[in-house]
């Protein structure tokens, strides 16, 4: 009871300062050599009205100073990386330090510039396919008002809704472009405009028009998710007015605190109510199948709305892929059901799927696996209800009928003196 | 005074009939238990798990959920209906010897019931042999053949304790069917004949092999009937044990409408409906004068064989009848399975019978054999007719599959024993030496062994010679002869005695060498001689009921299927039912394949383990290297254009493992996981692998990027890899190994390359 007690007050003392559905604790890592901190007081201030707990740890003096890890135990959720002038941040960190991070489900928010990519983020963000271009090379766009290194770009552009939704304004970005692999868990947020290129004094083209991307966004199998964003100036004090609320809307999406959601289980039934452990599954039996999502608003577990959540019967290759419609809701889940349906006239061991994936949100697959049995000995129709059994029925009892007449008839008819016919041709 | 002697005889005989009734059960019983003494109360092989299984399954549920069980634990993801695809005949007879020993307050455990059952059913073989040899001989060739039956290596092979497997109570049945038709058909009695039905209905729960019988009675008949031997007898037995016969058998839910729809069965139906015809026939014939019958005969022969031939041409080919199975031809070509369906040509015990096999498993009764049929030709009546053609069909078809040696040897048995008693009734009578009368007086029956079978046999052509030979003998110098006669005598039988001894010494031996190993425990030798157990199945198979999930699927081999659901616990992806040959091929095709595609594919099938054989440390040569060939194959089968047998071979066309293999071998599954970290046991560089004798070094191996090492046995026979779970990043797993391997070597790449991307849309 007690432990219940402190439970719900942990959970109560939780709810009341975290905003992110994952944890707080943030490391942020800069190069003083590169990077003025009072330049980005405003992005600062957002995120700790926001009740993050930010350590700001320079790696250029204290090299060894700061540590991810406590043994096996994560000591951050969250890591924002400045860009950094030197090659490597430190001995003790490289690009598996970032991958482990990532594989334990923290948060990576990744900023790089032409002045500053280390190896172990480039190659990081290489594993997510995000390749961002190299030092000394710099997105352009002679088409432009003004600089050609100062891009103005619309969050109409914004290639992600789950990301960032609001009204379009217009953002400044100045910095590097990136090229994207085609995996399926990148989520590209921001690409650059038709009319730019990325290019060093060389003349090397990295990216050209929009497959160049500004932004992307990675979230792994686990949920854990990724941001890259080519430019640090992006981020800083004097073009927070224009660019502050998308940032703010990124790092949400970053750090968890929105675009998350979560299933509160499934269940399913024979459409009866009786369950698969009272009465297993047999072939074509009537079933509902149910699941409830859950979003996190921020504060709170909301219900999710949605009109594409789908529900598959595999047995290696789907049987039903059913369009999932919404059912009953309570304050904080919405429940999606199939209705009722016949089981597949198939026996086997079938697969009960709800897989959503959707880019951008959190991914939620719920996985089930049940037997159908075949019909038993007696749970065929009886052959009398078959109409075209009558045929046999009655040839059957006919011939039994008959039969016996025969008996009747052969058995009281007189005898007749038969001699051996056998023997008498042998 | 005489009468009474008489009785007194009789009851000797009767009491020494028992006495040898009861050693040869117990000669049958104790052969059978070398395995049982040797290891442990094990069950055997392959086949016998999963009748184990099954068993267990029967005795902690009714019999109506054993009838409908609907397995899901093999066959992944397809399931499989056992309750309705296996023979229950076996498990039903273990679970109610296992009801019937607790109500009578022994509660034996359900895995010492079925590891002794073989032995005991041997017994009732032996006594079935009897009663049918008695049928077709006397009660001495009786206890001859029923004596052979017990210790015959070429039963006892099927038949050991812990040889948990249809055959066990197959054999049983089969003799009992035919004695119980043999009476029948002597007798015309509808009694024997429903009983031959009713155990020819317990074999056909028991075993497939039921087909034997259903082809072998009906051909008696059309023999018999050719010969000109029609009896309305013939008539009553037949048309009784067919009616029942099929239709009980058509109450097995795995046999169903086959009796009446499959072309193996319509030999049986074929004659029935001949038996009926040539009854109208008699009666016919009994009734119109000779030469009206012959023009109706040969009409109504030609109509019939017209019709018959060509309905069942058309019936064929509309599919109503489903045509002969694939394991019917192979009876016939040895070559058609190998070309046409490899999966039974992959069967070892599906292979041609080796020549020695035939002296190895019958000793001096292979030899008799052919004298006994030709003896039974002597003295052709219609019983040894049936004999003649069991004879001869088995000999063929033994020739043709090594496992059907065993439906061949109650024949070789019983032909032996005929000959031998045949043999015996004359050189073993020593009765003249007691009658004081002289040789006149040698066929009287003063002996009553002799009395017994005097009354029921006509004087055979050699007894008939050797007393006319007495007989003349007597007249001049009787005791020069009547002594040469003795030591003819004493010579022969002699002979025969010590041939009898040498095959009592010779079967017991085979038992004891080749017949007694369970195949799960291996018998081994330590380098000093002494023995020691390769246990490595158990091992493997207990780690991973120990150590993996509840739910865990494992993919293997087929042949280790039934193994792993018995032993291990665990969900399967094929086992030896091989009922679905795609399903087979899958795994095939994963274990052909290159790792990345066999990832793939196993994970669509939700696999979680692979368990495999290897046999190169300890040179073990059943593993799994040496069967792949058959992998491939089978899967060659389904998909032609993906696995092809001769990418396999290396360029010289031999089947290596060495550098010299083709890179399609290295690549393969089986050869990665076979020789992952083999060289280790040794320098780390090279390897020698001691089935193949060839050096397998570290570079032919390769990497190993999607699977990890879970476990590997003692001996490294059983070695089993996990599935490494996909990347939380989503890349593959190659890529993500060969990160790893430059991290770990300190490998930079300064150069910045711009990376070759498809373009994104």
């Amino acid at each position: 009871m007690l432990k219940l007690f402190f439970i719900n007050l942990l959970c109560i003392v939780l709810w009341a300062h975290a905003l992110p559905v994952h944890g707080v604790k943030t490391l942020l890592l800069y190069d003083s050599k590169i990077t003025d901190l009072n330049e980005y007081s405003k992005l600062f201030a957002t995120l700790q009205k926001r009740s993050y707990k930010i350590e700001f740890v320079a790696i250029d003096d204290s090299n060894d100073q700061f540590k991810l890890y406590d043994g096996e135990k994560r000591l951050y959720d969250n890591l924002i990386l400045f860009p950094t002038k030197s090659r490597t941040i430190s001995s003790n960190f490289d690009v598996s330090t970032l991958l482990n991070f990532s594989e334990d489900g923290g948060d990576v928010l990744t900023i790089t510039s032409p002045g500053g990519l280390n190896d172990a983020v480039r190659i990081y963000l290489n594993q997510l396919g995000i390749y961002p271009s190299p030092r000394d090379s710099k997105l352009v766009d002679y088409f432009q008002k003004g600089a050609s290194d100062v891009i103005s770009i619309s969050t109409s552009e914004v290639l992600n809704r789950n990301v960032f939704s609001e009204p379009s304004m217009e953002l400044v970005y100045s910095g590097s472009s990136a090229l994207l692999g085609n995996g399926e868990l990148l989520v590209p947020i921001l690409a650059a405009p038709r009319t730019s290129f990325n290019t060093n004094n060389k003349g090397d083209r990295w990216t050209v028009g929009s497959q160049g991307y500004l932004i992307a966004g990675f979230q792994s199998l686990n949920n854990a998710r990724t941001v890259w964003i080519g430019s640090d100036s992006f981020l800083k004090d004097d073009v927070f007015n224009s660019n502050g609320l998308f940032i703010e809307d990124l790092i949400k999406w970053n750090f968890r605190e929105k675009a998350v959601i979560k299933s509160v289980g499934f269940s399913h039934s024979h459409s009866n109510g009786i369950s698969y452990d009272e009465h297993p599954y047999k072939v074509r039996d009537s079933i509902v199948y149910e699941v409830g999502f859950s979003e996190w608003n921020g504060s709170d577990w909301v219900p999710f709305i949605t009109d594409d959540v789908q529900f598959e019967l595999r047995m290696i290759d789907p049987y039903y892929r059913l369009t999932l419609n919404a059912s009953r809701q309570t304050k904080d889940i919405q429940y999606y059901t199939t209705g009722e349906f016949k089981l597949p006239d198939h026996h086997g061991v079938f697969t009960f799927l709800t897989d959503y994936r959707r880019s951008g949100l959190s991914y939620v697959t719920e996985k089930d696996v049940k037997a159908i049995r075949h019909l038993a000995n007696d749970e065929y129709p009886r052959s009398y209800k078959i109409t075209n059994a009558w045929v046999y029925l009655s040839s059957i009892f006919s011939v039994i009928f008959l039969f016996s007449m025969f008996l009747l008839v052969y058995m009281n008819a007189p005898i007749t003196e038969n001699v051996g016919v056998e023997k008498k041709n042998n | 005074m005489k009468a009474e002697v008489h009785t007194a005889l009789c009851w000797a005989r009767v009491l020494f009939k028992t006495i040898i009734i009861i050693s040869i059960f117990g000669a049958a019983i104790s052969s059978r238990l070398f395995s049982v003494i040797r290891f442990e109360s094990i069950i055997h092989e392959f086949d016998p798990w999963f009748n184990f299984r099954a068993t267990k399954y029967l005795v902690s549920h009714s019999f109506y959920e054993f009838l409908n069980w609907f397995d899901d634990r093999t066959w992944y993801p397809l399931g499989r209906v056992t309750g309705g695809t296996l023979y229950p005949g076996l498990m039903t007879t273990s679970a109610v010897i296992w009801h019937g020993l607790r109500n009578i307050g022994l509660p034996v455990d359900i895995r010492n019931v079925c590891v002794l059952f073989a032995p005991a059913f041997a017994g009732f073989t032996a006594l079935a042999t009897y009663e049918f040899t008695r049928e077709i001989k006397d009660a001495n060739a009786g206890l001859l053949a029923a004596g052979f039956m017990a210790i015959v290596p070429g039963y006892i092979s099927r038949s050991v304790a812990g040889s948990y497997d249809n055959e066990a109570i197959a054999i049983t049945l089969l003799m009992l069917t035919f004695m119980f038709w043999i009476k029948a058909m002597k007798t015309g009695s509808i009694l024997h004949s429903t009983f031959a039905a009713l155990f020819y209905f317990y074999m056909v729960s028991a075993w497939g092999g039921y087909v034997f019988i259903t082809n072998l009675i009906p051909l008696h008949v059309f023999i018999l009937i050719l010969m000109g031997r029609y009896h309305s007898r013939l008539y009553s037995a037949y048309t009784t044990w067919y009616t029942i016969g099929t239709i009980a058998s058509m109450q097995i839910p795995f046999v169903g409408f086959l009796p009446i729809r499959s072309n193996d069965h319509m030999a049986a139906l074929g004659v029935f409906g001949l038996v009926q015809l040539v009854g109208l026939g008699n009666y016919i014939k009994g009734n119109v004068s000779s030469k009206r019958f012959k023009v109706v005969l040969i009409l109504s022969l030609v109509v019939i064989i017209v019709v018959g031939v060509s309905g069942l041409f058309a019936i064929t080919f509309l599919g109503y009848i489903a045509p002969w199975t694939g394991r019917f031809y192979s009876l016939w070509d040895t070559n058609y399975a190998k070309i046409h369906i490899p999966i039974i040509a992959s069967v070892s015990e599906h292979q041609p019978t080796a020549w020695p096999a035939f002296f190895f498993d019958n000793q001096f009764l292979i030899w008799l054999f052919p004298a006994g049929v030709f003896l039974l030709f002597l003295d052709l009546k219609d019983e040894h007719v049936f004999v003649i053609t069991y004879s001869v069909l088995c000999s063929y078809f033994a020739g043709v599959m090594v496992r059907l040696m065993l439906t061949l040897t109650p024949i070789i048995c019983v032909s032996a024993a005929y000959a031998l008693s045949k043999l015996f009734d004359v050189y073993l009578d020593f009765s003249e030496l007691w009658s004081t009368t002289g040789a006149a007086d040698v066929l009287t029956p003063s002996d009553p062994q002799a009395a017994g079978t005097a009354e029921k046999r006509p004087p055979s052509k050699i007894s008939a010679n050797v007393s006319a030979a007495a007989t003349s003998s007597s007249s001049s110098s009787s005791s020069r002869n009547g002594f040469l006669m003795v030591i003819t005598k004493l010579l022969v039988s002699g002979t025969f005695l010590f041939y009898l001894w040498l095959f009592v010494y010779h079967c017991t031996w085979v038992t004891s060498t080749a017949y007694s190993s369970p195949s799960v425990v291996l018998p081994s030798r330590n380098p000093d001689g002494s023995p020691a157990v390769i246990d490595d199945f158990r091992e493997a198979y207990y780690w991973l009921r120990m150590n993996t999930d509840e739910d865990a699927k494992i993919a293997s081999w087929w042949d280790y299927g039934y193994q792993i659901g018995g032993m291990a616990d665990r969900t399967t992806l094929v086992d030896n039912n091989t009922w679905n040959n795609t399903h087979i091929a899958i795994v095939g095709k994963a274990m052909a394949t290159s790792q990345d595609k066999a990832y793939h594919l196993l994970r669509a099938h939700d696999v979680d383990y692979v368990l495999v054989i290897f046999g190169g440390v300890l040179g073990f040569s059943g593993d799994d290297l040496n069967k792949f060939l058959w992998m491939v194959r089978i899967s060659e089968g389904i998909w032609p254009d993906e696995i092809k047998e001769r990418e396999y071979f290396s360029a010289a066309g031999d089947y290596r493992m060495d550098a010299s293999a083709s890179s399609t071998m290295k690549n393969s599954l089986m050869y990665k996981l076979s020789y992952y970290r083999f060289p280790e046991l040794f320098d780390g560089q090279q390897g020698f692998d001691r089935v193949r004798s060839q050096t397998i070094t570290v570079d032919d191996i390769g990497t190993l990027d999607y699977f990890e090492e879970a476990f590997t046995s003692e001996n490294w026979m059983v070695r089993i890899f996990k599935l490494k779970s996909p990347d939380h990043l989503g890349r593959n797993l190659h890529d993500v190994a060969k990160l790893n391997m430059e991290q770990s070597l300190g490998v930079k790449k300064r150069l910045v390359k711009k990376p070759v991307l498809d373009l994104r849309v």
